[in-house]
């Protein structure tokens, strides 16, 4: 069973509908980080949650409606990034075809291929639109340490942009798990058409990396 | 936090009755267009378009506070940074010594700054004259499947609805003695407690909803027909596809040697 197995089942009704919600848990992750005056985004809770639930498409979608909510109301600067949130859906929702979640060593692989993802894909964008910077004002010093210190832009470039995913997509993993953790069994059982059928425990290693 | 997700404003000009597909290829060529301009006075003649088409809608003055809310933070940290460290600095502008900002760096973000103004100028202008749900419903009548069109129109209401069930959460749970101020510890402690009624509540509801609508055909393919449909002609047509087609001919240019 390969990874692009995880593509090839077909949303139904069910999914449909949980992706609105996905979307609006992402605007709520952010709200809420928002009205607390956390330093983090936090907005794509929702986006990693669906993805687990229901595979990587309900996730790619989510993400990437998400952001385009947010362009076209409170954020027109979010719209090149749609493409970022879109891939962290899919990367999540191989994730979840795997059944990741049910695994420690799952939960860190998680977080790595959704922090890589973020990271890599922000990377280029940001070189695009700000000259390598990520708007945000602490990566945006440690960019300008390592520019002055002579780095390549590039490489400065993603340092800001990680400095920023780094804990950003640890908290986003971690919530998204627990809330999963904490749903009912029945209603997580309504989506196991887009987990991979194997053997319960899936003791067959699966890879860490979806490629 | 919880306010409507439209920015729509009511007005009775060119823009506001034009179909909304004309309006949103304007914006996605614009922003297209800011980026493959060449040089400032281009991508400035292009923002001083938009704004007056701004003018012309009626929205100007709604428009600029909100555009330089978003831009003001960013042009600042670009000019700053770019000025400061980027590579191609020869000469200084102001400043000495270690402490200076040159003056190719401040071009270079004086010109990504313009491309990131049009972009915000551009895709203000289609969400202060069309509703998004006008939009999405002229997407799916021309060809955009109708199960993406339900996820378009049902997160438009459903988002609002959550950011409001959040501030009623966070009160009750304030209520309850939850510590929402104060330290980062203790308000990143609080995140989980406003979340996680936010989210079993909505998670739940989905369910009955995908009964609902597969009681009422939704999966069912069937040619579906339009309950309201939006005034187009053969001149918008044609504006269509000139704006469509001036991001190819402008990027042929540039790979042609335009400076």
């Amino acid at each position: 069973m390969s990874w692009y197995n995880a593509f090839r089942v077909r949303m139904n009704t069910l999914a449909i509908v949980l992706i609105p919600v996905c979307i609006a848990i992402d605007w709520a992750g952010h709200a809420i980080a928002s009205t607390l005056k956390l330093p983090l985004f936090l907005d794509s809770i929702g986006t990693v949650l669906g993805a687990l639930l229901a595979g990587p498409w309900v996730g790619a979608l989510a993400g990437f409606i998400t952001n385009l909510i947010s362009f076209g109301t409170v954020d027109p600067i979010a719209a090149p990034y749609s493409i970022v949130s879109l891939l962290i859906g899919l990367a999540a929702g191989i994730g979840g075809f795997y059944a990741w979640q049910r695994r420690r060593l799952g939960w860190l692989a998680l977080y790595l291929v959704v922090f890589l993802v973020a990271s890599v894909g922000s990377t280029p964008l940001n070189i695009g639109l700000y000259q390598g910077q990520s708007g945000v004002p602490f990566g945006d010093a440690i960019y300008a340490a390592l520019a002055k210190g002579g780095l390549p832009t590039w490489l400065a470039a993603y340092a800001d942009e990680a400095s920023v995913d780094l804990p950003d997509k640890l908290i986003t993993v971690l919530v998204a798990l627990v809330v999963y953790q904490g749903l009912p069994n029945r209603f997580r059982n309504l989506f196991t058409l887009y987990r991979r059928p194997v053997d319960d425990e899936g003791e067959q290693a699966a890879p860490l990396t979806p490629a | 936090m919880a306010h409507g997700l439209s920015l729509y404003v009511e007005r009775g000009s060119v823009l506001h009755r034009a179909h909304p597909l004309t309006k949103g290829v304007l914006t996605a060529s614009a922003i297209a267009l800011a980026f493959v301009l060449p040089s400032l006075g281009w991508v400035l003649g292009l923002l001083a378009s938009l704004v007056a088409l701004a003018a012309i809608a009626g929205v100007l003055r709604r428009l600029v506070p909100v555009a330089l809310l978003v831009l003001l933070p960013i042009a600042v940290l670009l000019l700053l940074v770019q000025g400061y460290v980027n590579p191609a600095n020869r000469t200084v502008f102001v400043g000495a010594g270690p402490v200076a900002l040159y003056r190719e760096g401040l071009a270079i973000a004086a010109l990504a700054a313009a491309r990131i103004a049009c972009l915000v100028v551009a895709t203000f202008l289609l969400s202060f004259t069309t509703r998004p749900a006008d939009l999405a419903e002229a997407l799916v009548q021309r060809g955009l499947s109708p199960r993406i069109g339900y996820v378009l129109q049902s997160a438009l209401q459903i988002v609002p609805q959550t950011l409001e069930m959040a501030v009623r959460i966070q009160d009750a749970q304030r209520a309850r003695g939850l510590e929402t101020e104060g330290s980062l510890p203790r308000r990143a402690r609080a995140y989980l407690p406003l979340l996680l009624p936010v989210v079993l509540s909505s998670l739940v509801a989905t369910q009955e909803r995908a009964m609902a609508l597969e009681v009422r055909g939704f999966g069912r393919r069937v040619r579906r027909i339009a309950r309201r449909t939006f005034p187009d002609s053969a001149a918008q047509g044609a504006i269509r596809w000139a704006l469509a087609l001036s991001v190819p001919v402008a990027i042929g240019l540039r790979v042609a040697g335009w400076r």
